[in-house]
């Protein structure tokens, strides 16, 4: 540490791949859980492994999955968005609500409505952490309650029944491609496009550099208010496409749908080896993420267990994957003659 | 340096009491029946429960973490504080045990977040689902309503005259407690420091750990309290008490000046915020406006709370080259 000499440079690059090792060895890890998870399933009751069954954990693991990366997107900036459930809320319902008062409504107005509203509001949250300088947490909290209220608002109690809104905007989802729900498909292409985003394109990586160095990428000359405003847009509009595909499959949409799905979509991310003390992590491994949710959720139906142990079992999964990555951090930074503070 | 110190005056919680009184003067063009003896100190119930919730988040916001899992441990309380009832237990016994297991429950979140140095927002979000959940687990999904009377005393009862809320006493004690802990007292200042610099307050000596386990355990066991109290004003325990509540008292506690990111921040302004956000919420109720217009005014006081240092950092820019030139006269 105190002696920054050559032999400390000639060690640098197999702690590179440790580090991509430890990541890998993350995602694997949830894959591994999954399988581990599916088979105790399979085993305690036989009608989980039936494709019948696996379609519908997939299914509803889709718009979970879409939820997770939204959030998995502000994770790796080292921030946090509670108000993703009052977003997903507020673009479902005003959709509905549109598409519902004017009976030729197109699928493209459809679709381009809950995500401009899904942008604007990721947007809203965007300029108070990157701009505001406020705490994530708080300014979200506060977003979260100002969303949720406007929808509770604008509704006036009401809901608007699946029999108001055009017939194709509930069958559209539930349609099969090649006996694969449309809702899955759609799911993948979105989960796949970010992760791809995040990938390969500049703007992707300075997410990631944001996240896990803001001083650094400060020094480097990125324009970490930027990155952060995006990050959160992105999260808006992804929330956005949740929204719609969670109205699309209800039918009824109320004023309280997808709360608490801040809380749903965060466990999903930390789950699938996003961290919360960012720049670690894939889109890919919180929509992992989303589906080791949806099995246990799936699972616990089948096995006839209380609904309320889903809170706890939840819970304590938030706490033992960022225990388990805490361990992750750790190892690296020994490993890397790191010091502890 | 001193004198400078001195002439500092409390501005925020100057503020907050104008706006407090602002409130008041609002709420009584409402209705006639605003000001009354009997009114403003029953009103002030509303707040008790989150108040001791947001005395205990304070402490542990003042070294920079959080605890929003405070309204699940108090739903472990109350469902810990059905089980005595049925079990016929006197509420001497209970109570104690009560604020003790919600005292574990701080420490466990205390562990987790200052000996395994996880982020405390993830874990407490984590045990807030686990704490809730266990709440359920262990109290079923039917509500138990049947508590003997000596249960719900400090919840319910009203003393001199039947003015007085026990509970706003038992409040306004823990406060005290709270101020002359956070800012008459070593550990108190040990809390800031680590909050400003937590490497500098290691390196003097500071044991962090140990500070902030015993923060959560303060902030645990003043949940607990808060569960007595939430028996006696509605008299149920189930695992979804006090759902939602945290919003309210993370308000109050940004609002009331404490700096999220520990170092800054004091515990009267906490309870100034608290008499805000009660007396604004009695107002709206008097005037008729609905839950879902509270919830939105509640945000936007959030937020406007956390923009406040931006403000105060842009204020402090206009008026910079002034105070230099006071400085130099």
């Amino acid at each position: 540490m105190s002696n920054p000499s050559t032999p400390a440079l000639a060690e640098a690059a197999p702690t590179r791949n440790l580090v991509q090792f430890a990541l890998r060895l993350r995602e694997a890890g949830v894959v591994a859980f999954l399988v581990l998870l599916g088979l105790a399933f399979g085993l305690l009751n036989d009608r989980f492994l039936s494709v019948q069954n696996l379609t519908i954990v997939a299914s509803s693991a889709a718009i979970l999955a879409i939820a997770a990366c939204a959030q998995a997107v502000v994770l790796i900036t080292r921030n946090l968005d509670v108000s993703v459930g009052s977003m997903m809320g507020l673009a479902a319902y005003l959709t509905a609500d549109w598409a519902a008062n004017h009976p030729g409504v197109t699928p493209v107005e459809v679709v381009v409505i809950p995500l401009a509203i899904g942008a604007a509001l990721g947007a809203v949250n965007g300029l108070l952490v990157a701009y505001g300088k406020a705490p994530a947490l708080i300014a979200t909290l506060g977003t979260m309650s100002l969303y949720r209220g406007f929808t509770y608002i604008y509704a006036h109690g009401q809901e608007v029944t699946s029999s108001r809104v055009p017939r194709w905007m509930l069958t559209s989802v539930d349609a099969r491609i090649a006996g694969v729900p449309a809702l899955v498909l759609v799911a993948i292409a979105v989960v796949a496009a970010v992760a791809w985003f995040l990938y390969a394109y500049p703007l992707g990586r300075r997410i990631y550099a944001v996240g896990s160095n803001a001083l650094a990428a400060w020094f480097f000359g990125l324009r970490s208010e930027r990155v952060v405003f995006f990050a959160y847009t992105l999260c808006g509009l992804l929330c956005g496409v949740a929204g719609l595909l969670y109205a699309a499959r209800v039918g009824t949409v109320t004023v309280v749908l997808a709360s608490g799905w801040e809380m749903s979509s965060l466990a999903a991310a930390v789950i699938g080896g996003v961290s919360v003390s960012g720049g670690s992590g894939t889109v890919v491994g919180a929509a992992l993420g989303a589906l080791v949710l949806a099995t246990i959720d799936n699972g616990l139906v089948l096995l006839h267990v209380p609904e309320f142990w889903r809170m706890f079992i939840q819970g304590a999964a938030i706490v033992a994957a960022v225990a388990v990555d805490a361990l992750i951090a750790e190892a690296i930074r020994r490993s890397t003659g790191g010091r502890r503070r | 340096m001193a004198s400078r110190a001195k002439r500092q005056w409390p501005f925020w919680e100057i503020a907050l009491v104008v706006a407090i009184f602002a409130a008041g003067a609002w709420s009584s063009t409402l209705s006639p029946y605003y000001l009354s003896v009997d009114q403003l100190f029953s009103s002030t119930r509303a707040f008790i429960i989150p108040g001791l919730l947001a005395l205990g988040l304070a402490v542990v916001v003042s070294f920079g973490e959080i605890d929003i899992s405070l309204a699940s441990t108090l739903a472990v309380g109350t469902v810990a504080l059905s089980k005595f009832s049925a079990a016929g237990a006197p509420l001497s016994v209970a109570a104690p045990i009560v604020v003790l297991i919600c005292g574990v429950c701080g420490v466990f979140n205390g562990v987790l977040v200052a000996k395994w140095r996880l982020p405390s927002l993830a874990v407490t979000l984590g045990t807030m689902g686990a704490f809730r959940g266990l709440a359920f687990i262990v109290g079923s999904e039917v509500g138990y309503t049947d508590f003997n009377d000596a249960y719900s005393w400090l919840g319910s009862e009203y003393l001199f005259g039947g003015v007085v809320p026990a509970s706003l006493i038992l409040f306004a004690v823990a406060a005290i407690a709270v101020w002359f802990l956070m800012h008459r007292t070593i550990y108190g200042r040990r809390c800031f420091s680590i909050g400003l610099n937590p490497d500098a307050a290691w390196f003097a000596g500071v044991g962090v750990i140990g500070v902030k386990i015993a923060a959560y355990a303060l902030a645990g066991a003043f949940a607990g309290l808060a569960a007595i109290v939430w028996i006696g004003q509605y008299g149920s325990a189930r695992g979804d008490n006090a759902d939602g509540s945290i919003l309210f008292v993370v308000t109050a506690v940004v609002l009331g000046g404490m700096d999220i990111n520990g170092g800054r921040g004091t515990i009267s302004g906490v309870a100034l915020a608290l008499f805000l956000l009660g007396t604004i919420r009695n107002g709206m109720g008097l005037a008729n406006i609905g839950g879902p217009t509270q919830t939105v005014v509640l945000g936007l006081l959030l937020v406007g709370g956390v923009l406040r240092p931006a403000f105060a950092a842009a204020l402090a820019r206009l008026r910079r080259p002034v105070e230099s030139a006071d400085a130099g006269a």
